[in-house]
């Protein structure tokens, strides 16, 4: 009996809403709200995102700035570790020395070197082992051998391998950044819908056509991936190898700072390091973007 | 253009005698088709219907050669069919567009295998694409469009090449109904414009009828040719024409057809006693009243 009352109850509902109200007209919205208010109403979210993110940081520095001013000791001491306001004196005193720069661009030098080498060997390498299982059952077994091994145990033998210190920085950075591009790579290569294959040769593609027009693109996203990890990787092994045996170099200029007792060179050092490494990341992002314009992830 | 053309001329004759797939597992080899002879005409327009796994996808793809028959052979145009290739277009039920190209991109890539130049690749896609309606989309990517309009480019990139032969593997699957009408009607008019022969496997028996000269309905795995079904109707066809006694007719026909076959296919999964529930009497009472 409640079920049927509840059908009965139902039809009058349905005509309760006033016709009057659906009626309402939009008043050319374009020209009532301004293309700037539309513009801010589209992106509130990343607004928000970017105000809430600088408050973040805000707070992050007056932490710093606290801790450092009364030197607190809570487990870990603060008594020695530089102030905002000292970084910031040494990094204007950095801005005018020839030094610093040349650390930074023999650092970015490094990387650029080392990355791109490995970028240029492991995508490749990767395309081909993923596409021909004889070079994948050959080359695989080896690179999971040396894949777990850091790069920065790496440095010994690196320095009995290459004849000069740079070499072997290099080396070292070459190889940080190569297995995330190679497995990645692999990834990629794993993942190319068989279908879209299909569908290739019954355009009448062929083989070398599959590869450059369906394995490749379809792996570009997976590679990308592979290119930003391996740039952070680089970044480690590089500051790594830096601190152990460099002359030059953004990590060897942090680690030289606590040496030679000039504490918020350290801090500027650790900074300018996030900031590269930062950069690099977004050049690659960046680049992506450029590369695959269908790929809005 | 004229490579659109010269399909016209082209025959495209399908021959499929005595078919077999067979396949190896621990427990020894299992067939999935088993001696099935279908064969289409140069211009005409072919379906196979039948239960799901009966392996008209499998036979499809022994056309477009992906498969090799363990028995039996396939031929267009006389010729054995030994792996795929542009004389045989396919359409895909999951469209399978290359996600890195443009709409005009992917309805030039065939001609771009062929090593076609620019201009008149160019020439052809909008020409194909206009027919498509899809003129406004060619420089779109296809993961900004529809399931319907990335089947029309689906179609049109198949047909860009000029196949002697056009395969479909259920390709409006995975459609809404209004769609599929509509891709229905394009197809029957792109067909009937480049006069190719048409391979269209489906699982829906209306679909079949309304596009078909001639139906094969397939039986359970492993899978043969069970019944082969002409349709009278005249074309051009109206959407009308599904309410004819002449349509409902044949649909009565394939549709026992096939129950048949997809009774025989669940095998213990529904028997007899599962169908007998069906018509339990709930004595006029509603199924809720009931639990």
């Amino acid at each position: 009996m409640r079920r049927e009352q509840q059908v009965s109850a139902e039809p009058e509902l349905a005509v309760e809403p006033s016709p009057t109200r659906e009626v309402e007209p939009l008043t050319n919205p374009p020209q009532l709200l301004s293309y700037a208010r539309r513009w801010l109403l589209l992106n509130r979210g990343g607004l928000r995102a970017a105000f809430v993110g600088a408050i973040s940081l805000l707070l992050f520095l007056l932490a710093w700035h606290l801790l450092t001013r009364y030197r607190v000791v809570f487990f870990v001491r603060f008594t020695n570790v530089p102030s905002p306001a000292a970084v910031y004196e040494s990094l204007t005193r950095a801005m005018h020395d020839s030094k610093f720069f040349m650390h930074v661009m023999l650092s970015c030098r490094r990387i650029l070197f080392g990355f791109s080498l490995a970028a240029v060997i492991a995508v490749p390498l990767g395309l081909v082992m993923g596409r021909f299982k004889l070079a994948h059952e050959i080359l695989f077994p080896v690179t999971e051998v040396l894949r777990p091994i850091p790069a920065i145990a790496w440095v010994p033998m690196a320095i009995m391998l290459w004849p000069t210190n740079e070499q072997s920085i290099i080396f070292i950075t070459f190889l940080g950044s190569f297995f995330p591009i190679l497995v990645n790579t692999l990834h990629g290569m794993s993942l190319v819908d068989p279908v879209l294959v299909r569908a290739s040769q019954c355009l009448g593609a062929r083989e070398a056509s599959i590869f450059r027009e369906v394995y490749f693109p379809a792996s570009l996203p997976h590679i990308f991936t592979g290119l930003t990890v391996g740039m952070g990787v680089a970044w480690v092994s590089l500051i790594a190898a830096e601190m152990i045996s460099g002359q030059y170099g953004i990590g060897y200029f942090t680690w030289e700072a606590y040496s030679l007792v000039q504490y918020p060179d350290i801090a500027l050092g650790m900074i300018c390091i996030g900031v590269l490494g930062l950069a690099s990341s977004a050049l690659i992002r960046g680049l992506g973007r450029v590369v695959m314009p269908w790929n809005r992830t | 253009m004229s490579e659109i053309k010269a399909s016209a001329t082209s025959k495209g004759r399908v021959g499929v005698r005595n078919f077999g797939l067979s396949y190896d597992t621990l427990e020894g080899p299992v067939e999935a088709v088993c001696g099935a002879s279908i064969h289409v005409n140069p211009g005409e327009f072919v379906s196979i219907v039948g239960p799901s796994g009966c392996g008209k996808s499998t036979l499809l793809n022994a056309v477009a050669g992906f498969l090799k028959p363990t028995m039996g052979d396939v031929t267009v145009d006389d010729e054995m069919v030994d792996g795929p290739g542009a004389d045989r277009g396919m359409v895909f039920q999951q469209y399978s567009l290359f996600p890195w190209k443009t709409v005009k991109g992917n309805v030039e890539f065939g001609l771009k295998m062929k090593h076609v130049d620019k201009s008149s690749r160019d020439r052809a896609a909008r020409t194909l694409l206009g027919l498509a309606g899809l003129t406004a989309f060619e420089n779109k990517y296809p993961d900004s469009l529809s399931g319907g309009m990335k089947q029309r480019v689906g179609i049109v990139r198949a047909l860009a090449t000029g196949p002697k032969v056009l395969l479909l593997d259920e390709p409006f699957g995975a459609l809404d109904a209004q769609t599929r009408v509509i891709m229905q009607q394009i197809l029957t008019n792109m067909w009937q414009r480049l006069k190719i022969s048409v391979l269209f496997v489906t699982h829906d028996i209306d679909e079949a009828i309304f596009l078909s000269d001639r139906v094969y309905c397939m039986t359970a795995r492993p899978g043969t040719i069970k019944a082969e079904i002409t349709i009278p109707l005249e074309r051009p066809r109206q959407q009308s024409m599904m309410m004819s006694s002449e349509f409902l007719g044949l649909r009565r026909g394939l549709m026992s057809l096939i129950r048949e076959e997809s009774i025989k296919a669940m095998g213990g999964e529904l028997n007899d006693l599962a169908l007998d529930g069906l018509s339990i009497d709930l004595h006029g009472q509603s199924l809720a009243d009931v639990l």
